[in-house]
């Protein structure tokens, strides 16, 4: 059973293989140059007080290696379209699974082998993907913030991966056609991490008001800025984005500034009580978040693999 | 009476409003080969799914070779089955399904197979995309053969081969029944092929049973009888009337007796299985439901 899996798959398995190591082999030369440079960067700007540019500074040559690092977002679902929706949707467009079927293994027990190593290499793949982008991240995390890499960055990438594979598996369970299955497990997949990405997750827990004073630098270093504002002396919130040039309403006692461009303004609102009012999600709160994350896609996954199981065990085949 | 290789009572399967098998009582004993045959949509595919357990009944019961076809690894041990097309995959070579069902089966006569498709010379290690109709059909047996079973079911294996591959599948076919112990079920639109290999006979028509008996016994009871027009309400009542055909002067009727035609007005024809079982499946196309004439012999 356990080589019937290994030559069916194998193929796709070689290849997966192949990319990961490239991507390693990118990831670790560039990763080895990007940390020295960050400790070299960062002893520097110590002697001459100047860390807080570093953030804005370094790295900026090394774009191209950046964008392939956030590209790693698609490979969860790139699981899902190539292992997950093809495992029963092909053997039922080819019309195999009435071989397979009528050996001498029992349908549940064909599934579950099928099952089984397809999530675990999903989990496997997720695992790498998620612990060399965390690896390679690290100046990266400590310049910025670990938030803005949430999605390739620890532990979520293989509740990713998991929930993509389950969920092609569920939906060609249904459809039992590749191309169609592969359509909707994408519609279904990038629906679902859009909408959970931007609507659920900034509410995991309840996100910190903190008011700064203007031309301070806001919130703690690391934490995900969820709004940023400027709030009047009674600690109300002034329309966000406030237009020093035209919004004389908001800026009451200090109109007669405006004409003197943004900084004599500011300090005339400092003097009147007016500072930054920043929500915010802190750095310390980042592996709650993954593990919120991870949760609901691991369950939306065991939901899936559950239908599955007795979609087609309760199906004519 | 030897042991069943299968039978249903009152088996039946919908598919939404249409029921593709209705009333399905049958029996088949142990050591046959049986030709399961009727017009395309009559239901064949659909009784053999449902003996190989891959797809379950809306009504009635069935007992493979003993046990319901629950899909458990002791039913599916007992059984081999070749569907529609011959599904295989395509590019895995016959060597690679031979190790594939090796690992499936606790059973299985992998070097027998090997040996049956070298002697055919059915090439065994390239994908089998790339061998003919023939050479994938006799594949698709040696996998359903090598499991050793009991009960081997057949859907229409020989439909899309060229005459050639369809005598050598079909002596293929017939060289496993002569070592013994098989049980065949081989469904069928092609009736010629069939006479040659198959001893019983079943006759799906618009998802009814319309025949299910021996074919020796299939052709000793039906009549071809040709004599002077006349009404059908005078032909004698020991005889029923299958097909009529009607000409001017001349009424030939093709009928079904136990006993011998006495009305010395007939002059008699032998039949061939062909012409009983068009005759049964023309009748399905003008009769009414009540007016259809069935056959259940006694085995």
């Amino acid at each position: 059973m356990n080589f019937l899996v290994w030559r069916l798959h194998r193929n796709q398995v070689y290849f997966a293989l192949a990319a990961l190591a490239v991507l390693a082999v990118v990831l670790l030369v560039t990763g080895i140059t990007m940390a020295d440079d960050y400790r070299n960067a960062l002893a520097g700007c110590a002697a001459t007080q100047s860390c807080s540019d570093l953030g804005n500074e370094l790295f900026r040559g090394d774009g191209a290696i950046i964008d392939l690092v956030n590209i790693t977002i698609v490979v969860p679902l790139l699981f899902g379209l190539f292992w997950g929706a093809p495992l029963l949707a092909k053997e039922f467009e080819d019309g195999t699974h009435n071989l397979a079927w009528t050996q001498g293994v029992s349908r549940g027990r064909w599934l579950r082998v099928n099952l089984t190593w397809s999530l675990l290499a999903a989990a496997v793949w997720g695992a790498a993907l998620g612990a060399l982008v965390s690896w390679w991240r690290y100046p990266e995390n400590a310049l910025h913030t670990r938030f803005e890499a949430f999605d390739i960055q620890g532990i979520v990438p293989v509740a990713y991966a998991v929930f993509a594979v389950a969920l092609g598996i569920a939906v060609g369970s249904v459809i039992r056609r590749v191309l169609p299955s592969l359509a909707v497990t994408l519609g279904i997949f990038l629906g679902l991490r859009a909408a959970i990405a931007f609507y659920l997750r900034p509410h995991y827990a309840t996100p910190v008001t903190g008011h700064f004073p203007l031309f301070s630098s806001g919130a703690p270093p690391g934490a995900w800025i969820l709004s940023s504002g400027l709030a009047g002396p009674a600690g109300t919130s002034v329309a966000p984005g406030i237009d020093f040039g035209g919004a004389g309403r908001t800026v009451g006692p200090c109109t007669k500034f405006l004409a003197g461009g943004p900084h004599s303004l500011g300090q005339c609102l400092s003097r009147h009580g007016f500072h930054q009012l920043v929500t915010y999600q802190p750095d310390s709160r980042f592996w709650a978040f993954q593990g919120m994350e991870a949760g609901i896609f691991l369950l939306l996954a065991l939901g899936l693999v559950g239908f599955a199981w007795w979609w087609v065990r309760s199906r004519d085949a | 009476m030897s042991e069943s290789a299968f039978e249903t009572a009152g088996l039946g399967k919908r598919f939404g409003a249409t029921w593709a098998l209705q009333d399905c009582t049958l029996r088949v004993p142990e050591g046959h080969v049986t030709a399961l045959v009727g017009p395309n949509g009559a239901g064949k595919t659909t009784l053999l799914r449902l003996l190989v357990g891959l797809a379950a009944p809306s009504a009635g019961t069935i007992e493979v070779l003993g046990r319901a076809p629950d899909g458990s690894e002791e039913f599916l041990a007992g059984i081999g089955y070749l569907a529609q097309d011959v599904p295989l995959y395509r590019r895995l070579s016959a060597d690679d399904h031979l190790a594939l069902g090796a690992g499936l089966n606790s059973v299985w006569d992998g070097d027998g197979a090997r040996q049956r498709l070298a002697r055919l010379q059915v090439p065994t290690d390239r994908p089998v995309a790339t061998l003919s109709g023939g050479q994938r059909a006799q594949v698709g047996l040696g996998l359903a053969l090598a499991k050793r079973p009991q009960l081997l079911l057949l859907d229409e294996p020989v439909a899309a081969l060229d005459p050639l591959a369809r005598r050598e599948f079909l002596a293929a076919l017939s060289e496993a029944v002569g070592e013994g112990g098989l049980s065949v079920i081989l469904s069928s639109h092609l009736l010629h092929d069939l006479e040659r290999v198959c001893d019983h006979v079943i006759l799906l028509s618009a998802s009814r049973v319309q025949l299910c008996a021996d074919i020796d016994s299939v052709l000793a009871t039906h009549r071809m009888l040709l004599g002077p027009r006349r009404p059908l309400s005078e032909v004698e009542p020991g005889l029923t009337v299958i097909t009529a055909t009607q000409t001017q002067r001349q009424t030939r009727l093709l009928v079904r007796t136990d006993g011998p035609v006495l009305d010395p007005a007939w002059e008699e024809a032998e039949v061939g299985l062909e012409d009983v079982i068009l005759a049964y499946m023309g009748n399905e196309h003008v009769g009414s439901d009540a007016a259809r004439p069935r056959l259940e012999l006694a085995q």
